[in-house]
């Protein structure tokens, strides 16, 4: 009897999975290969002809191993953007709107004081666990998990991180390309400063929201499901 | 010859079907379908795999590797809520199809 599992890796390879992922179908369809065969032995074939029957049902590997990738990638593609990027980025853009407004309306930062004096924008503070519960909303009505849901209600916040984080090495780069001296406490004391008022309040904040929005979809299809039951 | 997406749907029909019942792994699930339809609707590997991957990344099946009683792991397949869901309306459609088809034959040999 073959080495299944050694057969299947072999004719499905270049399978673009990754590594567990490529493992478990590589198992998975030498055991049916191995099942398929006993079976024909039992069946009174013989070593040969119960070979030969196993492999028939496979008749191109390659276009076998063309079908798995897109079975498991496309999908994943598809739910990626309508749980993740179309939640994410309409929570951000949402958001920005909004602050956009409400500083052309004339409402100023406020200042606070937490390492130093921030500022903070509060009407837009109070608005961001609306836009986070929605945010986790459409995710969620995309199919999306508790996870996926809460990564898109603080997507602009990772987005405002990653233009802060960008913003530190720009800075350093321009100081020294000016030639003058940057003092490095100075520019990490702003940077935590506005890390705390632009991004972990609302972050926490729109976490609030997302949180909510999470339980209450739980609560609201576990009823539902009872209903159907 | 019966178009792709016709054949896909009457697959999935089969399959969620089949699952109804209980957790299967692929193997058995094959042999269920032939057995139920008398061999009318027969499963290679190469045609149910990369199915029931598509499936499970809808979440209408979910699969876990489970540990038979001789020690084999097979990966077992279930019905999920979503899957659960969406069988109906599929049933329904196949039967109207069906009825609509019969209809038509009967005025055509009529």
């Amino acid at each position: 009897m073959p080495d299944w599992h050694e057969l299947v890796r072999q004719r499905l390879s270049g399978l673009a999975l990754d590594a567990a992922e490529k493992q478990e179908v590589h198992a998975e369809l030498a055991s049916h290969l191995e099942e398929s065969y006993e079976s024909f032995r039992r069946e009174g074939l013989s070593e040969q002809a119960g070979l030969n029957r196993t492999l028939a049902q496979v008749e191109n590997w390659q276009d076998l191993r063309r079908k798995i990738c897109a079975a498991k990638k496309e999908h994943f593609m598809q739910s990626r953007l309508r749980q993740l990027w179309i939640p994410g980025f309409l929570t951000l853009i949402l958001s920005m709107l909004f602050q956009f407004a409400l500083q052309k309306e004339g409402f100023q930062p406020r200042i606070v004081s937490w390492v130093g004096p921030g500022t903070v924008l509060l009407p837009w503070l109070v608005s961001l666990p609306f836009f986070g519960s929605l945010g986790a909303y459409i995710s969620l009505k995309g199919g999306g998990s508790r996870g996926t849901a809460l990564l898109a209600t603080i997507f602009p916040v990772l987005a405002l991180t990653a233009a802060f984080l960008l913003m530190f090495p720009i800075g350093l780069m321009i100081q020294w390309v000016r030639g003058s001296q940057g003092d490095f406490s100075i520019v990490a004391t702003v940077l935590l400063r506005d890390g705390i008022g632009w991004l972990l309040v609302p972050g926490a904040a729109l976490l609030a929201g997302g949180f909510s929005a999470v339980i209450l979809f739980i609560r609201r299809s576990s009823s539902h499901h009872a209903v159907i039951v | 010859m019966i178009a792709p997406g016709i054949k896909r749907g009457t697959a999935e029909l089969a399959v969620l079907s089949v699952l109804q019942d209980g957790p299967l792994h692929g193997y058995e699930l094959a042999r269920r379908i032939e057995r139920q339809t008398n061999g009318a609707l027969r499963f290679t590997l190469a045609a149910l795999y990369p199915m029931l991957y598509r499936m499970e990344q809808q979440r209408w099946i979910r699969g876990s590797w489970e540990t038979s009683a001789n020690g084999r792991r097979r990966r077992c397949y279930r019905l999920t809520p979503a899957g659960k869901k969406k069988l109906s309306p599929l049933r329904r459609e196949w039967a109207e199809l069906f009825r609509a088809l019969q209809r038509l034959t009967k005025v055509a040999h009529a």
